[in-house]
Formats: C-alpha cells, structure tokens, sequence
C-alpha cells in the first residue's frame, strides 16, 4: 500500500524552469488520461486511510448502521490500543511469523522466476517456448483453497504420500498439519503457484537486451556461461532491483488467503502472520480499534521498509521506485 | 455513548478504563442491566425475579397446537416422537391462507453441506406455498462466526439474519440488539395468535429470543438434553466384534484396536465435545452456561480440573494417533460424511440430527450401512453428568431497517416452517414437494438424490415447532434418538443460568475468544496443558474475576436456575 503513496506526486522536478500552469497545459492531456486511476486510488486506498482512526478507540461497529457515525460514537482511548499490542505475545509471534516467512521467500522463491526466466529464454523452439510458459502460468490461475486442496490430497495425513509410505511399511507423514515445517509448505505452495507467473516480467526484459551484444561477447571468445554473466544477467538488474525494493515493501504482507485456510490445521502459534492476527482480532473477534491499531503498525512498518529500501537501491546505482 | 475524552498514556489498561465507563456501556441495552430475560426456569430454585416478570409481557400467549399425539411424549427434556407411518391423506392444514404479501425477503443463514441453487424446486415450492420470495443467503455453517461479524458491521445487513447461540461470541450480541428490530408489537401476549403455529412454540423457547429487553429472535427450540451424540458405524462394530466403550480408557483401548492407518482406517475424529460429556465439564455453547455455583462460589468451566481432564484425554487419542488425519485441519476439514460412509472412520461427535440424515443420504447406495448414537459413560466407567443445554439455540432476527410489511412477511415464513408435525406445513419444510423430493411408499417416505440435495437446512432455520424428532422412513433411528435423549436427560443437570438469555458487558466480550483455538492447540499437541493455566490465570486478571462478580450479582438479583 505505502509504495503507491510514494510515486503520484513529484513536487520539485527538473522540468522546474516553466511555470507550474504551462506545465500542465502542456500535460494535460496526459494529466487527463491518468485520472480515473488517480479518482479509484483516492477512493478505494486514500479514503480508508482515514478510517484509521478506529486505531485509538474502542470502535463498536454496532452502535450505528453507518461506519462514520460508529465512528463519532465510540469511545477515545488514546494510545490504549497500541500499548495493547505491544505487550500482546500473539502480536509478536505474528510479527515473527511474518518476517520468517519473508526472509524465506526471498531466499528460496525471488531466484526462481528468474532462473526459471533464463531457462525459457534459453528454448529456441517457439512451440516448446510456449507450451513451457502456459504449463509454468496456469497455477497462477488456481484459487488458494484449490491449491491447498491439491497439497493436502498430496500431502496430507491420508494424502498420497502417506498412503504410499503406509503401504512400504513406513510410518505416514502429515506434512500439511505439521507446526514446524509450516514455513516451508507455504513457500512451496507460492512457489507452486506464482514462480511461473513471476518470470513475465524477467522475460520482457530478456527480449529487450540487443542480440548485437550477444553477438560481440561471442565474437570476443566469451562462452555461454560468460554471456549470462556479462550481458544477460546485467540487462535484468535493473529490474531485480526494482521487484527487490518493491518486494520488500511489502515484506510484512506474506499471503493472507493461503495462510487463513491452513491456520487451525497448524494453529496461530505457527501460521500466525500480521494480516490473519488484523483479520482475527478484527473481524472474527469485532475488536475493530485493537485490529485497526495493528494494521496502522504494518503500514507504518512498511512504509520504512520501502524508503529503506529504494535509498539501498540508489547506493548500488540502480533507479528503484522513484527518485528525488 | 458520548465520545469520551482520550485518556491518558499512562492510564490504566483498556479494558479497566471502560470499566469506569459501565454507565456508557448499559445505555446499549436500553438503560436496563444487561441481562436480557431471566427469571428461572422450571426448576428453578429461586425464579421469578423481577426481570422475570417484565420478561412475562414481552412473552407471546402459548396456545398449544397438537395436530397429532406423539407416539413417543418428551422425557427428561426430551424431544417429542414419531414413529408412526406416514398417510399423506390425512394430514392437516396449519395455514389455511397464504399469510405472505408476495414481497421479497433476504435470509442469510448457516448452512452445513453445500447449498442448492436459488431457484431450486424446493426453494419455490415453500415460497409459492408461503407466499413470500424468500432469497437465501446460506453460508458455511462451519465457519459462520468468521462472516457474521462483518456483516452485521456493515450497512448492508439482509432482511433476516439467522444466529445459532454458539456464534455469539465477542460483540455480537450488543450487534443483535442494535441492529435487529423489536418484535414484540407483533408477537407479544396474545398478538401471536395471528400467527397459530408460532404461538404453539414453547414459552421456554421465546424467553430466549429476549435480547435488551425486547422480544428479537425467533427462535428453535431445541431438546435441552445435549444436541451432540457420539455417532458409529454400528453395521462395521457388529461385524468385528467392537463393545460400545463404557469408560475414557475403554475408549482408548478400543480405538487402538480399531486404527489401521495401513488400510486407511482410524478410529474417530476430534472427541473433543464427547469428552466434555465424559468429564462432566460445564457446557461451552454459550457463555453463560459456562458458570456454576459451585460451594456458594460462581466457577466458570474453563477454571475447573474436568475440563484440563478432558483436554489431556483428547490429546492422548492424537497423541496415540487414533484420530483421521483430517481432523487436525480443524474448521478447514472437508465434509466428515464421504469418509464416514467409506469407513475411514468409524466414531465421531456430532449434533443428533445427523443420526438421522446420514442415515437417509446413504440409504438407497449404501444398505449395509449403519449409523448409531453410543451413550456416553463417565469417564471412569460410572454414570455420566452431563450439562443441560439451553431450550432454543438457533435464533431469526428481523433487520431493524426492514418495513412493516417485510416483518409480516417473515413472520408468515415463520409461521409456515413452524407447523407442527402432522400437516402438510411440516412435510413441505422437512421433506419438500412429494414425487420430487420425496415419495412415499407403505406410509414411509423416501428422499429422492433431489430431495436429498436440495431439502437440507434453510427453512428449518426460520422458526420450527416445540423439539420434534419424526422420522417415519426411519422410525427405528427416531425411536433411539428420543430414547438416546431421555437416558442421557435422567443424566442431566441444569447450571446456574440456565434458560436465562444474558448479554455479558460488551468490556467483557473479548476475553474467552481465544479459548477454543488453545483448546485445540492442546489436543493436537501444539501446546501444553499449562499453556492451558498460564490463559486462565490471565483470564482471571484480564476481567474474568470481575465478569464473576458480574454474574454473582446478576444471580443474587434474580435467583439460580440450577437443578
């Protein structure tokens, strides 16, 4: 969310010698064709914004049929909430919870689309290319509770797996219930599902790097392994750098759906992450101020992530989001 | 309730902060206590409060209403029985003109097992018959409580909201009695006469439907002998010999015995709500049942050695890896019943009505198949005790938006699904339409697949008739679930609130929410029994001693209701 509170306005840029009127005369076109975006962005993520003030009371969703007035209506409780929180170990289990999987994400699922992008990318045959790309995209397509359906037909307690190993004799294993793997079944279920829809992007950038460079490293004697390394690899850093910081935004949201479906066959204590401990509090327990209190955390979190993070992208050289 | 000022930083905790607020936060409920109908029950030892008798004027007038005599009469808090056979000719008419106006009604309600679509031939069936275009919203009933809570937070509630007692967690309550409307200009005293077949509903039921003071629920009454029963494949006990286990190790051992994981066989799912019988610990439904006067001292279930007791006797079936696999997926597990009837396993907890219904769904595919309902035994082998359960626990509410002529309507639907059994009303709400849903051959009815898909849930959970169990295409199931009821009913005491309808201080509302995911994190051994005691002992101080005092007080103003 805070990544686009970050690139809409750009107040002193270079163009800075017209004044602002002929700037935007001579934009407005443009400014024309960007507004109904900019009209859906205020109303479905700027507007809410305000809602947050639920944060420091103890907002009872009940008292009127109208949030605003509910709003009015319900008692200030100043900081209470946050102070709630921070000495909430179910908050910081899930903070825990969420940076974990973060961390193993970005280990073990960011490099797969793009090992997966320099594969396809290495498939001359156009056909075998394309029947490739549809199998590694369709997954993307599936529902979460059809993908964890799928796992659990597989995996789980009375899944294939366990069957076949029954059967040999051995014990059987619930991996779909089990606490302390749980971190890496959800990175293998993303992985699962989204690495092939990540590689489109690695792709287009792939297509634009000049075969004439190809071409001169070869000439030069570099072999295969030295043309990914010096040209290919080179042409998508812009673009790893700018999915990094991005990601990293959105560090503390790892997956809400995916993660709710599987939350009581591992409990909170293992599943637990920021997004299922606001929705828990929130709309499964109607503690809406102690919800929103802990939502206001993570975006303020985030928000730090992103600056953090696009200011590393700038030391390496690289664009990142945006630039002062 | 005002906007208060922010209190400091440094103040107290949130909680004790309202606390101080206990002015703001009765205003909810209309300047009254919080406590919505009480009064005793029955038996109770020190009813008829004045709460009881304010409660008296918001009750409809009973006007009994027996089409036909059971052939089994109410027992120990029993349902009443049909066993006889069934003869479409003489059925009776409850509602001899269409009371709907035609307009439309929304109905979002839990539903267990997956929904028909809108325009199927039931759905218009009942509301050709009522005269009402009821549009259903059904909802998995399994996760309802995940649902409700945002609904009923946003501006656009359906007409009619089905609640069932054990959904009524955190806010909720203080949510029914904003946002549904007072039903008692049109249903109380003798008001209710317009609508013959609700005023046929017991007295005990409507007490229940008293939220803040005003007559809001419609309810379903319901036996107050425990609802859930340990279900079994008795076709597969008889053939390898199994005893019904008599006791907590007997049920161990046999399970033991009954596993093979090897050929995809396990003894039982979660027994977690068995063991609550076993255990004798005070019910968990609803909160108030919860609380017992214990030595002159209120005790709440979760502070007592029974419930420790029965959690650590569900952890050892996981442990001992008894249980199907799928149990462990909680609320997220896919429907029990293909697996049962493949016989993955052979034990599992659930409401009575399923004795019945998944006897009927594998009937014609299946006739080897046989379901039971075991009696519980204490858990050393004696005579169990076993809690009451409240006398209505699913309860309609009217939207407080909705017009005059929607509430007539909903009634009418109310009206309809609550006729008793013996007329056409009854047979049109349970079975459907005959040769479509249903056919009748030698007095006994037979759902057909269609009637077998569409005819589950919905309208039975509008309004129904004093607790009946009929089943004349199975009357041997309906006999041994009356008597199922009655033994277990001789077993049966009642707590100290029970019957009464109490909404706790909504400062109070959020302090058991976490108890049923612990309770299961302990049984399938994610945390311990003194995780268990580390809650409670944080319970007591977060508001759980001051909510007993709440409720000290709440029975020294109106009396117990325990037997």
């Amino acid at each position: 969310m805070a990544s686009e509170g970050t690139t809409g306005t750009e107040k002193k840029s270079k163009a800075g010698k017209l004044s602002l009127r002929l700037r935007f005369r001579r934009d407005r076109v443009l400014i024309l064709m960007t507004l109904p975006a900019v009209l859906l962005l205020l109303v479905f993520n700027y507007l809410p914004i305000l809602g947050n003030i639920v944060a420091f009371q103890d907002y009872d969703p009940y008292v009127s049929d109208n949030g605003i007035v509910s709003m009015l209506h319900s008692a200030w409780v100043g900081l209470e909430n946050f102070q709630q929180i921070f000495a909430d170990s179910a908050f910081w289990n899930a903070v825990k919870n969420t940076l974990v999987l973060f961390f193993l994400q970005l280990v073990l699922f960011f490099p797969i689309p793009i090992a997966l992008a320099l594969l396809i990318n290495s498939v001359v045959r156009p056909r075998v290319r394309a029947i490739a790309q549809a199998v590694l995209y369709l997954p993307h397509f599936f529902s979460w509770v059809l993908v964890i359906s799928v796992f659990q037909q597989i995996f789980g307690g009375a899944g294939l797996l366990s069957q076949l190993l029954r059967r040999h004799g051995y014990d059987g294993i619930n991996i779909m219930s089990d606490p302390s793997t749980f971190k890496f079944l959800v990175t293998a279920e993303s992985v699962w599902k989204d690495a092939g829809w990540g590689i489109i992007v690695f792709l287009a950038a792939l297509a634009s790097v000049s075969p004439d460079l190809y071409e001169a490293a070869a000439m030069d004697g570099a072999g295969r392994w030295r043309r990914m390394w010096h040209v290919t690899l080179p042409a998508l850093r812009p673009v790893i750098a700018l999915l990094l910081v991005l990601r990293v935004g959105d560090a503390l949201t790892v997956g809400f759906e995916q993660i709710l479906l599987q939350r009581d066959a591992v409990g909170p204590g293992a599943s637990d992450v920021l997004d299922t401990f606001v929705w828990w509090n929130g709309v499964r327990n109607q503690d809406f101020g102690y919800a929103a209190a802990a939502g206001l955390i993570k975006g303020v979190v985030s928000i730090g992530l992103v600056l953090a993070a696009n200011k590393v992208a700038h030391l390496m050289g690289e664009q990142g989001v945006y630039k002062k | 309730m005002t906007p208060n000022a922010a209190s400091a930083p440094s103040g107290p905790s949130r909680r004790s902060f309202l606390a101080s607020t206990a002015v703001a936060t009765a205003a909810v409920a209309g300047g009254m206590p919080l406590l919505a109908a009480c009064g005793g029950s029955d038996s109770g030892s020190g009813g008829g409060s004045s709460s009881g008798k304010d409660a008296k004027k918001l009750l409809p007038s009973y006007v009994a209403n027996n089409v036909v005599t059971p052939d089994i009469p109410s027992k120990n808090g029993s349902s009443i029985g049909f066993t006889s056979k069934l003869d479409l000719a003489t059925l009776k008419t409850s509602v001899p003109k269409k009371l709907g106006k035609g307009g439309k009604v929304t109905i979002m309600a839990p539903f267990w097992g997956s929904p028909p679509k809108q325009d199927n031939a039931y759905y218009t069936a009942m509301n050709s018959m009522i005269g009402v275009d009821v549009e259903w919203q059904n909802q998995d009933g399994n996760t309802y409580d995940q649902k409700l809570g945002a609904v009923l937070a946003s501006s656009d509630v359906p007409d009619v909201v089905v609640v069932p007692n054990w959904n009524m967690g955190g806010k909720i309550p203080t949510a029914i009695i904003s946002k549904f409307a007072d039903l008692g200009p049109y249903l109380s005293g003798d008001k209710v006469k317009d609508y013959p077949n609700l005023a046929a509903i017991p007295t005990d039921a409507w007490r229940r439907c008293i939220f803040g003071g005003k007559l809001r629920g419609l309810p379903m009454p319901s036996s107050y002998v425990t609802n859930i029963v340990p279900l079994y494949r008795k076709d597969i006990f008889d053939k390898k010999g199994y005893q019904v286990p008599r006791s907590a190790d007997e049920f161990l051992a046999l399970a033991k015995e009954i596993t093979n994981a090897k050929a995809k066989r396990w003894a039982c799912m979660d027994m977690k709500w068995t063991a609550w019988q076993m255990f004798s610990v005070l019910s968990g439904s609803e909160k108030p049942l919860g609380w017992n006067l214990v030595d002159g001292k209120l005790i709440n279930r979760i502070e007592t050695q029974e419930y420790l007791e029965a959690l650590e006797w569900t952890r050892k079936l996981f442990a001992a890896g008894v249980v199907h696999p799928d149990a462990m997926l909680g609320k997220n597990a896919p429907d029990a019943g293909p697996k049962f009837a493949a016989g993955e396993f052979l034990i599992y907890p659930n409401d009575i009505s399923q004795w019945w219904s998944r006897t009927a769904e594998q009937a014609t595919q299946n006739p080897d198949y046989k379901i039971w309902g075991m009696d519980v035994y204490a858990h050393d082998g004696g005579n169990p005790q076993v809690w009451a359960e409240q006398p209505a626990g699913i309860f309609a509410f009217v939207n407080k938006k909705a017009s005059e002529s929607v509430i007539h309507d909903v009634l009418a639907v109310a009206n309809t699904t609550a006729a008793p059994y013996g007329t056409k009303e009854y047979m049109a709400t349970n079975y459907g339409v005959e040769g479509t849903h249903y056919t009748v051959k030698n007095g006994v009815p037979t759902k057909t697949t269609q009637g077998n898909n569409e005819v589950i849930n919905a309208y039975v959970m509008v309004a129904s008739p004093a607790s009946t169990i009929a089943h004349p295409d199975f009357p041997e199931v309906a006999k041994a679930q009356v008597e199922w009821q009655q033994r277990m009913g001789s077993f049966t005491k009642k707590s100290s609130f029970f019957g009464q309808m109490i909404t706790e201080p909504s400062r109070y509302a959020n302090l058991m929410d976490n108890f049923e995911t612990l309770e299961d994190d302990i049984t399938r051994g994610r945390k311990k029994i003194s995780d268990m005691q580390q809650a409670v002992s944080d319970w007591k101080s977060k508001g759980g001693d001051k909510l007993r005092d709440w409720y000290q007080k709440l029975l020294d103003d109106n009396g117990s209701s325990a037997s």
